[in-house]
């Protein structure tokens, strides 16, 4: 298990990371979600040890996280880079054996990833005429080429054609089998939406909201129901809902409306009202989560603070 | 351990693969051949600058030519008349005509060259001089040569070397081997920067130190780049070796000492002992403090400007220990084997030429190495902020905060 309790990082007058706290299970996969310049980026290097904590701590399984643990660690940054020269497989073995990996067990897992990736084609090219796609893969290999326990992704699906996303979807979905804990940072919210069991979104170097995306929703305010046809009488009931709101009309009626709302008896005056053809309880995303969560100040709507 | 010895050995089948590094040998192998074959050519060709034809009256060439073959290659006589022309030199690859005459204030000599400035007036009047005593007073040349030929022995009062040509041979081991040393030193610390610089403008660096401690990662690399840079110069040494054991040539002492050079066969076991010792310590100190400035910049462009200033005391270094060979005790010699990053010139040259209480020599070696430890420390926390520093170049405050973190 993974947590961070409280952490802070400054450079200098700059408070990169004021106070951000998360819990990540063993095996579980979680998604730190944020602006550019949120501090995910930063809280990712101090959990892999780049950066020493200023304030707070991280713990992996209950212990303070040192070289030894660090090198069962994986990790993709967002800057990302390669040999140029050094060959494709040559690369992979080599960032295994930074990662306390032996012969022959090393060639074997490099053979490995170079096949679950579709990168046997190029394994004795020079990282460097490698298009960028492919270069991206070699990288996630390189970092994940030791099996890790914890893996940390800093933006893995930018510059990857959907494609390639769905083959490193499909990677992460495999890692997450084995019981290897994730953790992704994205601006993709429907890919991590697919793999991520937990979330935390901060901004400004602060938790906004965290906890698997059903706590999310949880604490989510409102609901947006879709009803067809559009027809007047239909919007009559619709209005009549405390602190509801109109949306659209777009062929349909999209209304928010308050999360307490109840389902059942609300259809139910639909029908005495008008022909209902259909009715669409719409649970929010987690894009609108985000962008709540972000652009509205702490503590409220936290799932789990 | 182990993380240093896998960036070791990947550093090392790096740069084993690299073009620069075997151009790098083939090019050093070629610069010792040269080093080595080039007294040579330019004394064939001072002996073709030297080839002079005699003319005038017989029994006086005859005279003059023993007498000139001291300085001079005499190849023959001409036989002609008034002033020689270009294409008789050329055809007998001479490059003078020295006509002799007797008049009435002695021997006089009219010098037809192809460039004046290559025969020596003077030579020819010294050499000459022995015939204007016979005429005059009567004594053979050969016993006026003899005469003059007065005998010196030189004995050194510094119990080093026993004679004059020893110490200026010492002398010729010094002036080759610094000159080895920088470069050894000056090329392999820019490539450790090249390194880094590649490793920080690729982006892999993030990468790396997440994956290897940094201290790990200078260590691993500086330690290839020295053991590649002593198998280079092994190589070069042993090239040298061969060549000057096979007799193929000497290297000539530097200008205004008095012996004629020495053979890489006569450089003794300590010297290179010595070397190995200070190109150690020289290239320790300069790669970790080139690494960390490398570990700045985010253009390769950018090495040369701030990686300037860092070269100002490796240079400083080679001029002292250049200077140190004529005068290894003077104050600012002896007190300059001391300081870190110009010691391993100084003091290398100093043990080379003189004799260096082995008191300073400790104190030099410990407070060199106690300087590698401070600037691997230092180096380390500069590399370990720097790698990860993209955008503009940092202020030195913020360097400052790096150090201190």
């Amino acid at each position: 298990m993974l947590t961070a309790s409280h952490i802070r990082k400054e450079f200098g007058s700059v408070s990169a990371v004021r106070d951000v706290s998360f819990t990540i299970p063993r095996g579980s996969t979680f998604g730190l979600l944020g602006p550019n310049g949120a501090g995910k980026t930063t809280t990712m290097r101090m959990i892999v040890g780049i950066y020493p904590v200023d304030g707070g701590s991280i713990t992996w399984n209950g212990a303070a996280i040192d070289d030894r643990s660090r090198r069962r660690f994986g990790y993709l940054p967002e800057e990302r880079g390669l040999y140029g020269k050094m060959k494709v497989r040559e690369q992979i073995v080599y960032f295994g054996r930074l990662h306390g990996l032996h012969d022959p067990e090393i060639g074997e897992r490099a053979d490995t990833w170079i096949r679950q990736l579709g990168l046997g084609g190029y394994a004795q090219r020079p990282c460097g005429e490698l298009s960028k796609g492919n270069q991206q893969k070699v990288q996630v290999a390189c970092a994940a080429v030791h099996d890790p326990e914890l893996l940390i992704l800093d933006e893995p699906f930018s510059g990857l054609d959907p494609v390639n996303a769905d083959v490193l979807l499909n990677m992460l979905n495999d890692l997450k089998k084995r019981g290897t804990t994730l953790v992704l940072s994205s601006h993709q919210m429907w890919q991590l939406e697919q793999i991520c069991d937990t979330f935390c979104i901060i901004t400004d170097g602060e938790n906004r909201a965290s906890g698997t995306l059903q706590e999310l929703r949880s604490a989510w305010p409102t609901r947006v129901v879709k009803v067809e046809p559009a027809t007047a009488a239909l919007r009559t009931v619709l209005d009549r809902i405390p602190h509801a709101r109109a949306l659209e009309t777009n062929g349909a009626l999209y209304y928010e409306v308050p999360a307490s709302t109840t389902y059942p008896a609300l259809l139910r005056e639909l029908v005495d009202a008008d022909a209902v053809t259909r009715f669409d309880a719409i649970e929010p995303s987690l894009q609108d989560i985000y962008l709540h969560a972000i652009s509205n100040p702490p503590p409220t709507g936290n799932a789990h603070e | 351990m182990s993380e240093i010895i896998t960036v070791y050995s990947a550093e090392v089948m790096r740069r084993l693969r690299s073009r620069t590094f075997f151009l790098g040998l083939v090019f050093g192998i070629i610069g010792v051949v040269v080093i080595i074959e080039l007294p040579q050519w330019f004394d064939s060709y001072s002996r073709q600058t030297d080839r002079i034809l005699l003319a005038g009256n017989p029994q006086l060439v005859a005279a003059a030519r023993p007498l000139l073959a001291k300085d001079f290659v005499v190849a023959g006589n001409w036989d002609g008349s008034g002033a020689p022309s270009l294409e008789m030199l050329k055809a007998r690859r001479a490059a003078a005509v020295v006509a002799i005459a007797r008049g009435a204030s002695g021997v006089r000599v009219t010098l037809y060259a192809k460039d004046p400035g290559m025969i020596s007036a003077s030579q020819l009047r010294r050499d000459l001089v022995p015939l204007n005593l016979q005429f005059d007073a009567g004594i053979r040349p050969q016993r006026i040569g003899a005469l003059l030929n007065i005998p010196v022995r030189t004995q050194s009062l510094v119990a080093k070397f026993g004679t004059a040509a020893e110490s200026d041979a010492a002398r010729a081991v010094a002036y080759i081997l610094l000159v080895l040393l920088y470069i050894l030193i000056m090329v392999n610390s820019q490539l450790i920067m090249s390194s880094v610089a590649e490793e920080k403008t690729s982006r892999i660096a993030e990468l790396l130190v997440a994956s290897v401690n940094p201290g790990a990662l200078l260590a691993g690399k500086v330690g290839a780049s020295a053991t590649l840079a002593l198998g280079q110069m092994a190589i070069w040494v042993a090239v040298a070796w061969a060549l000057s054991a096979s007799g193929q040539g000497q290297v000539a002492a530097p200008s205004g000492s008095e012996g004629s050079g020495f053979s890489f066969t006569g450089i003794s076991s300590s010297d290179v002992a010595g070397f190995v010792v200070f190109f150690l310590v020289g290239f320790l100190q300069t790669s970790t403090l080139f690494a960390a400035i490398a570990s700045l910049i985010n253009r390769t462009e950018d090495l040369g400007s701030i990686a300037g200033p860092m070269f100002v005391p490796v240079v400083a270094g080679f001029i002292i220990a250049i200077s140190a060979l004529a005068v290894p005790d003077s104050p600012a010699v002896i007190v300059t084997s001391f300081i870190p990053l110009i010691a391993p010139f100084v003091m290398f040259a100093r043990i080379v030429v003189s004799s260096v209480p082995a008191w300073q020599i400790a104190a030099s070696l410990a407070i060199n190495i106690a300087a590698i430890c401070a600037i691997a420390v230092l180096g380390g926390k500069i590399y370990r902020v720097g790698m990860l520093l993209y955008g503009r170049t940092p202020r030195l405050s913020q360097i400052w905060h790096a150090i201190n973190a």
